[in-house]
């Protein structure tokens, strides 16, 4: 029998998850409207009766759960549609690889299509999706979780992309990354990632949590921004972007992702200062006239003044206007560990 | 001197525009148009029009069935071709083929499947979307050669010509243009015998002109151009060059002028996702009324002098105008810069096929944004043309 009471925690399902999606896009950088709406079309066909939302410590002890994530650019998700059997392929792999069935799925973090792709995974295996996430917030990089600071290993670590191959990492976490890279691109510029296999129990402990029932909420329309900032959230200036200015990478071999970009927003109000955003995938720090006023592993994002949404990294272009805001990380990203891992060292900016 | 004609959803407003000066001026269907010249004597212009810019919005107007051909691997049911259109727009296929984003075939184009759907479907309108086409658009050419041979007259639209990145909203573009082919035709048509002797140009959504031969091609690049051209031709009568700009006609909307210009972007609320930028619809309290019922805007809104003739006015300050965007792979600054280089090249050659006199056209905005979490040297790559009517 089931410890949790019916009802006592959300299940997303045709009514809720348009909230729970929309909640996900608040603060949600690198991710892009095109692949995040086909993303949530794609959620909705397979949602049936919905998904089971369960606190990590109400699962039976050793159920064995997998951290889901997009592992790719967006940009590849929404011109490469999937085939739609991408989750269980990677779910497969990895049980195949353990030798024990997976029953419950996490997300590696809460943003946009990393949040829907965990909910299509439960809703095709039938499985509960766990209430919390390995990040609190978003970072680049799959080593970059509270996942990985609680002790658990990322590997091994299953990817499979649109083309119909399944590919099963078995190697030292901090190899994770060089491997990736270059294999995302064979694979069809995206893949459904599943990592972090570990037990119920572990996962309660090394979690973000609660996060996933606080994006159902902050995405009701009405609610406040705040609400999915649950470690809060500042606002650094309103302006206009002037100057975007991308790097060929100077021949730095960084296991970044993509080359870094250098964004100028111009403030309008106030002292008009001249604010720069250092992007690296994400904003990694922000110097006004200057001097720093913003860095990871707390959150800088661009919100636009038009619509209210987050703009991309890779789309942005002078004339937007945008709200700078900064979302503090969860206290597990502010410890010695948590800086080394998230912060902007961990970017390639020794600071 | 330009005409400027507002095809409006009632009657049409016509005005010509020297220099400053802007008169309204009477139409007869195949003649000259006459001009009310400031000492109320009517006659004919002193000089021959340059050309004759048309706006005309097509967010209402008939749409013929399509035939759509998505190029790509199989996909689940609720991602595909004409998912979210009303019944009765047209059918759609997914064949094997399309390219991977660094420009390899995904698989071998199936013709077969291309010629026996283009035979059996029974419609002459076609969109054609394959997988990669903003990197290589080999596939939709090679589809429409085969349409071509199969379905003698039909009308073809690639949707690399739309070319930005994310497959279904390319693909709801070029459905929606080969759906407002038709109608658009007869558009250009009438104008082609209300204006014998005239270069006829038609306002694009957002900003600029193309020519009535590329209009015939794109419709869907002129999608709001009436609209457009309310908001600029709006803020240019009342002098403002940031405003709110209320179109009070046969629908009312308000947009936002930045920098003289209409404010776009993409919008949520059309048919279906779209990948063309169209102004922005905003709600706001002051600003600028234009249309036939400007005066009924309210406390907070200035209604200019000819608030009837913005769209008109709006349509004739425009100038021809394409933008190009590509996915392209380059290894290093060099071939960064050949690939910028050859983008550039296309897009002037649009512009001058959009109707730029040959020696005006030029380069004005070039935007280059790496791919995020993708290996080093793929760019998303967008650049602006414009140029004069001659």
């Amino acid at each position: 029998m089931s410890p949790t009471v019916e009802g006592t925690h959300p299940k997303i399902d045709s009514m809720s998850l348009d909230a729970f999606a929309a909640g996900s896009q608040l603060f949600a950088t690198g991710a892009a409207e095109l692949s995040f709406h086909l993303t949530l079309d794609w959620a909705r066909s397979v949602l049936g009766d919905g998904v089971r939302v369960s606190r990590a410590a109400d699962l039976p002890p050793q159920t064995i759960c997998a951290a889901i994530c997009l592992v790719g650019s967006s940009t590849a998700l929404s011109e490469r549609l999937p085939g739609g059997n991408e989750p269980v392929r990677v779910i497969r792999g990895l049980e195949r690889r353990l030798g024990q069935k997976i029953g419950a799925v996490v997300a590696l973090n809460l943003d946009a299509e990393s949040a829907l792709l965990p909910v299509i995974t439960a809703a095709l295996l039938g499985v509960p999706l766990v209430d919390g996430d390995g990040s609190g917030r978003v970072f680049p990089l799959i080593k970059q979780s509270s996942y990985t600071l609680g002790g658990v290993s990322a590997t091994p670590l299953v990817m499979a992309g649109p083309a119909d191959d399944v590919v099963v990492l078995d190697t030292a976490p901090d190899r994770v990354e060089e491997l990736i890279r270059p294999l995302v691109l064979a694979l069809g510029g995206w893949t459904v990632t599943a990592c972090y296999p570990m037990t119920a129990e572990v996962l309660a402990r090394v979690l973000v949590p609660g996060t996933v029932s606080r994006l159902m909420e902050a995405g009701v329309p009405g609610a406040p921004r705040s609400v999915a900032a649950p470690y809060g959230v500042r606002t650094l200036c309103r302006g206009r972007i002037v100057a975007v200015e991308s790097s060929t990478g100077h021949g730095m071999d960084l296991t970044l992702p993509s080359l870094p970009s250098s964004i100028v927003v111009e403030e309008r109000e106030g002292l008009g200062r001249l604010i720069r955003l250092e992007a690296h995938n994400e904003i990694v720090f922000a110097l006004a006239d200057g001097a720093m006023v913003a860095m990871a592993p707390d959150q800088i994002c661009m919100i636009s003044t038009v619509d209210g949404m987050v703009v991309d990294v890779d789309k942005v272009a002078p004339g937007l206007e945008v709200e700078v805001m900064v979302v503090r990380a969860a206290p597990v990203w502010h410890t010695e560990e948590g800086i080394a891992l998230g912060g902007p060292r961990a970017f390639g900016v020794p600071l | 001197m330009i005409i400027g004609v507002d095809l409006g959803r009632h009657e049409t407003v016509t005005v010509a525009v020297h220099g400053d000066v802007l008169t309204e001026v009477q139409v007869t269907a195949g003649t000259l148009p006459v001009v009310t010249y400031p000492d109320g004597m009517r006659r004919a212009p002193s000089m021959t029009p340059r050309g004759a810019a048309v706006a005309v919005d097509l967010d209402g107007v008939r749409r013929a069935p399509v035939a759509v051909i998505r190029v790509s691997n199989p996909c689940p049911p609720g991602l595909g071709p004409l998912v979210g259109w009303p019944e009765d727009s047209g059918v759609g296929t997914v064949v094997r083929g399309g390219h991977s984003l660094t420009g390899r075939p995904i698989t071998e184009l199936d013709t077969d499947a291309v010629a026996r759907f283009a035979a059996e479907c029974g419609l002459t309108d076609f969109a054609v979307t394959a997988t990669g086409s903003p990197i290589l658009p080999h596939h939709e050419l090679a589809v429409a050669e085969i349409i071509a041979d199969e379905v003698p007259g039909a009308r073809i639209t690639l949707s690399y010509e739309f070319g930005r990145a994310g497959l279904r909203e390319r693909e709801n573009s070029a459905i929606l243009n080969a759906a407002l082919g038709p109608h658009a035709a007869r558009i250009a048509d009438r104008m082609a015998r209300d204006l014998p002797g005239v270069s006829v140009f038609f306002a694009r959504s957002g900003a600029g002109l193309v020519s009535a031969h590329y209009f015939r091609r794109y419709p869907l690049i002129c999608y709001l151009g009436a609209f457009t051209c309310a908001l600029r031709g709006g803020a240019a009568l009342a002098g403002r060059g940031e405003t709110a700009v209320q179109e009070r006609g046969a629908v009312v909307r308000t947009g936002l002028v930045t920098g003289g210009m209409p404010r776009i972007g993409d919008r949520r609320d059309t048919l279906v996702p779209l990948n063309v930028r169209l102004p922005l619809v905003v709600s706001a309290s002051e600003g600028v009324a234009v249309g036939p019922y400007a005066r009924q805007a309210g406390p907070g809104w200035q209604v200019p002098e000819r608030a009837e003739l913005a769209v008109a006015y709006g349509a004739a300050l425009a100038r021809p105008t394409v933008d190009v965007e590509r996915i392209v792979q380059a290894k290093g600054r060099a071939e960064l810069d050949r690939a910028l280089d050859a983008t550039r090249d296309e897009a002037l050659t649009r512009a001058v096929s959009a109707g730029a006199a040959p020696g005006s056209a030029r380069v004005t905005g070039t935007i280059v944004n790496p791919l995020s979490y993708l290996p080093d040297g793929l760019f998303r790559v967008e650049v602006k043309a414009e140029g004069a009517i001659l």
